[in-house]
């Protein structure tokens, strides 16, 4: 049970199944830092997005770059819409926390209702068939689908990473998330910030619910469970860290699969679950490196 | 006439959970969304109690709320060290969570659910008698409620939940307050679920899911939080209001996502019409 290549393939496929859940906590933890909100409505943009696709691809037999164009329209018209008539009236208002936590978490429900109603709780995938060809190497499965996910994902990251650090739109999100109003003071406008944000964060939902779709199947109340992990992904990366959000879900990712070694495969659901609980009862500012260890790594 | 009686069973069951819930959230300012899981510990723990063990249901009744209780005082300990959003995030998974542990244990009935629970009541007048005593117990529920939330008591509570700083900058203490209302709130969501396993008879971990909290915060966001008489009102409205749709006679794969979104489009219309919901103060959001 555990030898060495059940390990490595265990960890292998771990490593492939974090690409969609490090593209949907990258798309979470943006959100929160910059706009401050837990977009809860991400769930509801990734039930739209995937069915969208779903119509597209299988629906109407078009090919699957014109399926994920139709996906991404529909994910950021849908995100620009939230913030332009949802987050931005209730901030303009001075709402609570509450409030912008009801209206996300109730509008992403509704979303997931009306999914419901129109297409159904029958499981439904953007592919006829989800097997992709499988190549050994040294006794490690790799499939076509690990590869390309690893691809997409590790390329959009290192593209948002280039976008936030060198280019004028990256930077003005940055000087937003760390302080909104002396931002504005210098002529950025914290609106178009959160709206770039949502922007952008949609586009990573699209990617991410796509690869998730051609692995795996998808009824209407999956999104709110696959958000779960994206927050816990951000609570233990430490938030307001993006890259440390898509750590967090590499190394959850990991810790699922691993699970299988040691705890029966009914009782997985819940492992997502009890992770969350003690993740933010035991380190809800994120899991730091401690002091001691960053100075012995700097050789002091 | 047995519908009209399972119509008001249903309002006493949400009058008493919603007027609970807004003791925690309303009052409390504890934001939580976990509150139908101490519904469901209550039914459970005293459905089995009745079914497993034999004990009388006025007793097993007592001990679903007090095992409630129990629950809510250990969960609360750790997690009211956070608050805010988090506390929040907490109760989503602990909710969530939940429910997946539920489905697993087969002494109660796993996801097929615990049937065979006895009935409190026999006999022809069975239905009446539940109406009168869960109508009762509703209404003690929202004086109590009442009681304590405007007196010295419900001004501390007010105070905590405004500025806890200053609050215990004067040298109370918050995290008391918190588990107090929080356990108390929890142990009457406890006794709704075991009036709610002794009259109908039947549990399933679904009925406990992050639907219903949905539907309890509705109740409250649409009556008013914070008041004595919006929850009481949001209970009616939304127990009732459905009840014109199943007359449609739709098949339940359509009823049950178009009852979904008629709950969840009138918290959004009121979040951004009325924010303060039917009873609220406007000014307070």
């Amino acid at each position: 049970m555990f030898d060495l290549p059940i390990l490595l393939q265990i960890g292998w496929t771990a490593v492939a199944t974090s690409a969609y859940y490090v593209l949907f906590a990258i798309a979470f933890a943006l959100t929160l830092k910059v706009a401050q909100v837990w977009n809860f409505v991400q769930a509801g943009v990734m039930g739209l997005a995937f069915y969208a696709m779903y119509v597209a691809m299988i629906r109407w037999q078009l090919p699957h770059v014109a399926g994920i164009a139709i996906g991404l329209v529909v994910a950021v018209a849908v995100s620009a819409a939230v913030e332009a008539w949802g987050f931005r009236v209730l901030r303009q208002r001075n709402s609570s926390s509450l409030m912008l936590f009801i209206f996300a978490i109730v509008l992403a429900e509704f979303i997931s209702y009306l999914l419901t109603l129109v297409f159904g709780t029958e499981p439904e995938t953007l592919t006829k068939s989800i097997a992709s060809d499988v190549h050994l190497v040294g006794g490690v499965a790799i499939t076509n689908w690990d590869l390309r996910a690893l691809a997409i994902t590790l390329t959009m990251s290192l593209a948002l990473f280039a976008y936030l650090r060198f280019t004028r739109n990256g930077q003005f999100l940055y000087a937003v998330a760390d302080n909104g109003p002396l931002a504005e003071l210098y002529g950025i406008s914290a609106n178009r910030a959160y709206l770039l944000a949502m922007v952008i964060s949609a586009v990573f939902v699209t990617a991410g619910v796509y690869l998730y779709g051609t692995r795996a199947s998808m009824i209407p109340t999956q999104p709110l469970e696959l958000m779960l992990f994206a927050v816990i992904a951000t609570i233990l990366g430490g938030i307001g860290s993006i890259h440390g959000a898509a750590l967090a879900a590499v190394f959850l990712s990991i810790l699922q699969s691993a699970s299988i070694l040691v705890i029966p495969s009914a009782w997985q659901g819940s492992l997502t679950y009890f992770v969350l609980f003690i993740v933010i009862l035991f380190f809800p500012t994120g899991f730091r490196v401690p002091a001691w260890l960053r100075r012995a790594a700097r050789g002091r | 006439m047995e519908y009209v009686y399972s119509v008001l069973i249903l309002i006493g069951i949400y009058t008493i959970l919603a007027s609970s819930f807004n003791l925690i959230i309303g009052f409390g300012g504890l934001i939580s969304v976990a509150h139908p899981i101490f519904f469901a510990l209550g039914a459970y723990a005293s459905g089995l109690a009745n079914l497993h063990f034999g004990v009388p249901i006025p007793l097993a009744i007592l001990l679903g709320t007090l095992f409630a209780v129990l629950m809510s005082v250990t969960l609360s300990l750790p997690s009211l060290r956070v608050s805010g959003d988090y506390l929040l995030i907490a109760s989503i998974g602990f909710q969530l969570g939940f429910v997946e542990v539920i489905k697993n244990i087969e002494f109660a009935g796993g996801a097929g659910g615990l049937s065979n629970i006895a009935s409190m009541y026999a006999g022809p007048y069975r239905s009446l008698a539940f109406v009168v005593t869960i109508l009762t117990i509703a209404v003690l529920v929202v004086a109590l409620v009442h009681w304590l939330t405007h007196g010295d008591y419900g001004r501390a509570i007010q105070a905590m939940r405004d500025d806890e700083q200053c609050f215990t900058s004067l040298g109370r203490n918050p995290m008391a307050i918190k588990i107090t209302i929080f356990a108390f709130g929890s142990g009457l969501a406890g006794l709704a679920g075991a009036l709610y396993a002794h009259y109908f008879q039947y549990l399933t971990p679904e009925q406990f899911g992050i639907v219903q909290s949905s539907l309890i915060l509705t109740m409250v966001v649409v009556g008013g939080m914070g008041t004595t008489v919006g929850p009481v009102v949001g209970a009616v409205l939304l127990t009732a209001l459905p009840q014109a749709i199943t007359f449609l006679n739709l098949p339940s794969s359509v009823m049950a996502p178009l009852q979904g979104m008629l709950y969840t489009s009138l918290v959004l219309v009121f979040l951004f019409t009325r924010p303060a919901g039917l009873f609220g103060k406007p000014v307070r959001q």
